[in-house]
């Protein structure tokens, strides 16, 4: 296990609002890094979409989905600080090996489904400067690979958190689009509704690319490896919180971007890099040259964690060694199923007659069916007296967990009702 | 009756079941009647190394607190568990102190394989019959295992005999195997206290890295306190804070103090200062002072690596009577390379090795065989500069000379090799030690 500790920053503690603020800063990463590599080249396409297609009507669900996305990640990370272990730990411990393996196999499915979603979005964001697919897809894969097996797992982390900033970029290609402000701050509050079958599809897609079962897994084995105990878990909730804001808020520019450009000139895309083409024109060059830097980090960002992460748990959890720290040798199943992510997604995303679209579609499908196990049995835990003793939810928390969990379920199962049946709209 | 007593017999001809097997089969009580079923077993955790079964807990018993002893049990096969007694006379028991349970504690969870010093996921549990007693024999970890449990055993090993790579079976005996418990059970490792007894302090140190938050807390407390430091001193410096912080105040100062001083100070050195402060304050006041001391100094420098503890003489010794000091205060391995000469002020003014005071006549003065002309750093010289140092004139060590001439420690060989490893990575020496002589004693443990 790898392991990195609260970085220490001696002497700068001055007072105590000060010691507060540096403990924070000391604690902050795995809720910021999480819900940062959510806003993946998946998420990305799906804001994009939702903008261009529906103008600012989809914005107000923003409100909702970060409270929804808070009660969640702060239930992972709970659970990652009172127990001190993974989630596919507790599950395959309380659970036993046959819902765990269950479990990790639809995980895995659905994590190669997201790693191919990255890889595609990063030959997308190349392809909006001119970078051939072929050169910069093997080339983001091996940079993925050398960072892993290089960096380390507090290096790593530096990285990601200079990447979750590079999300900014997004906030200025939103302002570049030059939006009516007072129109798209109603539109945030006001809620709107219609029935049309596309409308629903774009709900059901957003909330979907927002909550996924990933991420519950990255979170909690990040705030276990980070050594965060009770003691200091105030702040990883301050860092869950800031990170479901700062994510919705880059989500938000994204559709302001595109609602405020393509939806009012009503122009039809279908991928984020038509978003970014079609930006150029309305918003300018530097608009969609940000958009498309974003995208390729984004990819990047998340194809670094997602493989790894996938490859760690799968293992953690079936009980085989797992690690960057080991050799091939003494770890085999992982560095297979790590190989067999980076390298099969980006031989499929570069395969000239790829079925992509059929594929994106499967991997959306497993993470729908999986997302309803995970959120339950995170429910179970943590409500499970002897694991959580004082730290298990109280009554008010429970309900609106509850609740949120039955929003999601309803709202994955339609999504991969929709799927499974498409409604022309 | 008798047809089930045959049919378990079939099973039983060597004797040999699997937890996994037992788990949620009827129980019978002597009038043939299923009135329940196994939900978990009940070991003695006490020194034995295969510990026996004690007791079985019923599904129907939801709370999970009402233990049928072992002595109520006539049959166990995999059939399920006959009773000798009829439902009405059974006298369920509380579950003791030193019980734990297999399904609970154990299946599924992680153990450590004190053979291999690693931590290990158990899939299913070896029991085997002896006379009247059930005992765990061993923990399987392997893939076949896992491919039970799902049920698909028999396709894979087919495909895997087809290719010509038999599963392997992946068993460790019990003896070899320290129980950390799940996450739920608070008792854990000091149970399996006297297994770790023989493990060297530097495969503890790899272990405690692979260790979850609270089984680290557990193995720092279930050793005594110098192993403990020589397992500590070990470690990463990410574990080393990790654990100080996890451990309480007062055991985690006396770990401290048990340790070398420039080491209790680079982990001090790693914690935020109030931390810091309070384990120092615990600390008994000559190690309090000298740890401070070194906390003064950059940590990359020589005296942020150097050690307090050197041997230093004055000039008007005789040989003989080093060699009757050094009897006495015994030093370490990595401070005994060179004895240092200073005068009445503590400046160094010579250097001898222990090769010149054992070759030397008894009563020759110190003076008389010590070099004046000493090779020394100063406290703030980086520790790249002073590996450099150590490298050219090849020493096994250099001291740490102040301004004044005040010699205030030594940098050894050891720390020399600690300063190459931060630079240039552990990843790159070690990181698959050869096993092998470890491989050998998990076989002649197979055989007993």
């Amino acid at each position: 296990m790898s392991l990195f500790t609260l970085p220490v920053l001696r002497r700068a503690t001055r007072s105590a609002a000060m010691s507060r603020f540096v403990m924070f800063l000391a604690i902050m990463g795995p809720g910021i890094v999480t819900q940062n590599v959510d806003n993946d080249a998946g998420g990305i396409t799906t804001y994009s979409l939702a903008g261009a297609g529906f103008g600012y009507a989809l914005l107000w669900t923003l409100i909702p989905i970060t409270i929804a996305l808070y009660v969640v990640q702060e239930m992972a990370s709970r659970l990652g600080a009172v127990t001190g272990h993974g989630l596919a730990d507790l599950i395959r411990e309380r659970y036993g090996v046959q819902w765990t393996t269950l479990v990790m196999v639809a995980l895995l499915l659905a994590d190669f489904g997201n790693t191919m979603a990255e890889f595609s979005g990063l030959a997308a964001g190349g392809e909006i400067f001119g970078i051939s697919k072929y050169v910069l897809v093997p080339l983001g894969a091996l940079a993925v690979w050398v960072l892993v097996v290089k960096g380390t797992f507090r290096s790593v982390e530096r990285i990601f958190l200079i990447a979750s900033a590079f999300y900014i970029s997004y906030i200025i290609s939103g302002m570049l689009a030059h939006p009516d402000w007072g129109q798209v701050l109603r539109a945030s509050v006001t809620p709107s509704f219609s029935l049309k079958a596309g409308y629903l599809v774009m709900l059901v897609g957003v909330v979907g690319t927002t909550i996924a079962p990933w991420m519950q897994f990255y979170l909690q084995s990040a705030v276990v490896e980070k050594g965060i105990t009770v003691k200091e878990y105030g702040y990883t909730r301050t860092d869950v919180l800031v990170g479901s804001i700062m994510t919705d808020v880059v989500a938000w520019f994204i559709i302001v971007a595109c609602g405020a450009t393509i939806f009012v000139h009503h122009l039809h895309i279908e991928a984020a890099k038509d978003a970014a083409l079609a930006l150029r024109p309305l918003a300018g060059e530097y608009a969609a040259a940000l958009f498309g830097f974003g995208l390729i980090n984004a990819s990047l960002f998340s194809a670094s964690v997602l493989p790894l992460a996938t490859a760690h748990y799968v293992c953690e959890a079936l009980g085989f060694e797992a690690g960057v720290d080991r050799t091939i040798r003494q770890a085999p199943v992982f560095y297979g199923l790590y190989i067999a992510l980076i390298v099969g997604a980006c031989i499929v995303v570069l395969l000239p007659r790829a079925p992509l679209l059929q594929i994106l579609f499967l991997s959306q499908v497993a993470n729908g069916i999986l997302l309803p196990f995970i959120l339950v049995f995170m429910l179970l835990l943590i409500n499970n007296k002897r694991l959580m003793g004082a730290y298990a939810n109280s009554r008010v928390f429970n309900v609106i967990a509850w609740v949120t969990v039955a929003v999601m379920i309803v709202l994955t199962l339609a999504l991969v009702a929709t799927q499974l049946f498409p409604v022309s709209g | 009756m008798n047809e089930r007593r045959r049919d378990a017999g079939s099973v039983q001809r060597d004797g040999m079941l699997y937890l996994s097997q037992i788990i949620g089969k009827p129980v019978f009580d002597s009038t043939g009647e299923a009135f329940d079923t196994v939900s978990d077993l009940v070991i003695y955790h006490g020194t034995e190394k295969f510990p026996k079964i004690t007791g079985v807990l019923l599904a129907g018993d939801r709370s999970r607190v009402a233990i049928i002893p072992w002595d109520a049990v006539a049959g166990f096969s995999e059939l399920g568990i006959r009773l000798r007694v009829e439902r009405r006379h059974l006298t369920p028991r509380p579950l003791q102190p030193d019980e734990i349970l297999l399904r609970d504690d154990i299946l599924d969870c992680q153990v450590v394989d004190i053979d291999d010093i690693k931590v290990v996921r158990v899939n299913d549990l070896e029991l085997r019959q002896i006379g009247n007693e059930v005992r765990v024999i061993g923990a399987d970890v392997g893939t076949r295992s896992l491919l039970r449990r799902l049920g698909l055993e028999p396709a894979v090993s087919r495909l895997a005999q087809l290719i010509g790579r038999p599963l392997q079976s992946g068993m460790i005996p019990w003896n070899l195997v320290a129980v950390l418990g799940g996450t739920m059970t608070p008792l854990k490792l000091s149970i399996s206290r006297g297994k770790l007894k023989d493990i060297h302090p530097a495969d503890l140190a790899d272990l405690l890295e692979e260790l979850d938050r609270d089984e680290r807390v557990e193995m720092m407390t279930a050793l005594t306190e110098e192993r403990a430091a020589d397992v500590l001193e070990e470690a990463e410096p990410e574990v080393q804070a990790a654990v100080i912080q996890e451990l309480p105040s007062e055991r985690a100062s006396d770990i401290l103090e048990e340790m070398a001083p420039e080491e209790a100070a680079d982990v001090l050195g790693g914690l935020p200062e109030e931390r810091a402060e309070e384990l120092i304050s615990l600390m008994g006041e000559e190690k309090a002072e000298e740890v401070s001391r070194l906390l003064q100094y950059p940590p990359e420098t020589a005296a942020g690596k150097m050690t307090t503890e050197f041997i230093a003489l004055p000039a008007t010794m005789t040989v003989e009577q080093v060699l009757d000091r050094l009897r006495e205060t015994k030093p370490d391995d990595e401070t005994i390379y060179y004895l240092y000469v200073v005068d009445g002020r503590n400046r160094l003014v010579g250097v001898l090795s222990i090769r010149s005071l054992v070759v030397s006549p008894p009563d020759t003065p110190v003076s008389h065989i010590m070099r004046s002309d000493v090779i020394s750093v100063r406290p703030d010289l980086g520790a790249e500069d002073v590996a450099a140092v150590l490298i050219k004139y090849d020493l096994l060590a250099v001291p740490v000379v102040e301004e004044s001439g005040r010699l205030v420690g030594i940098v050894t060989v050891d720390h020399l090799i600690d300063i190459l490893l931060e630079k240039y990575g552990p990843r790159k020496l070690g990181g698959g030690v050869d096993l092998s002589h470890r491989q050998a004693a998990r076989s002649a443990g197979e055989g007993t």
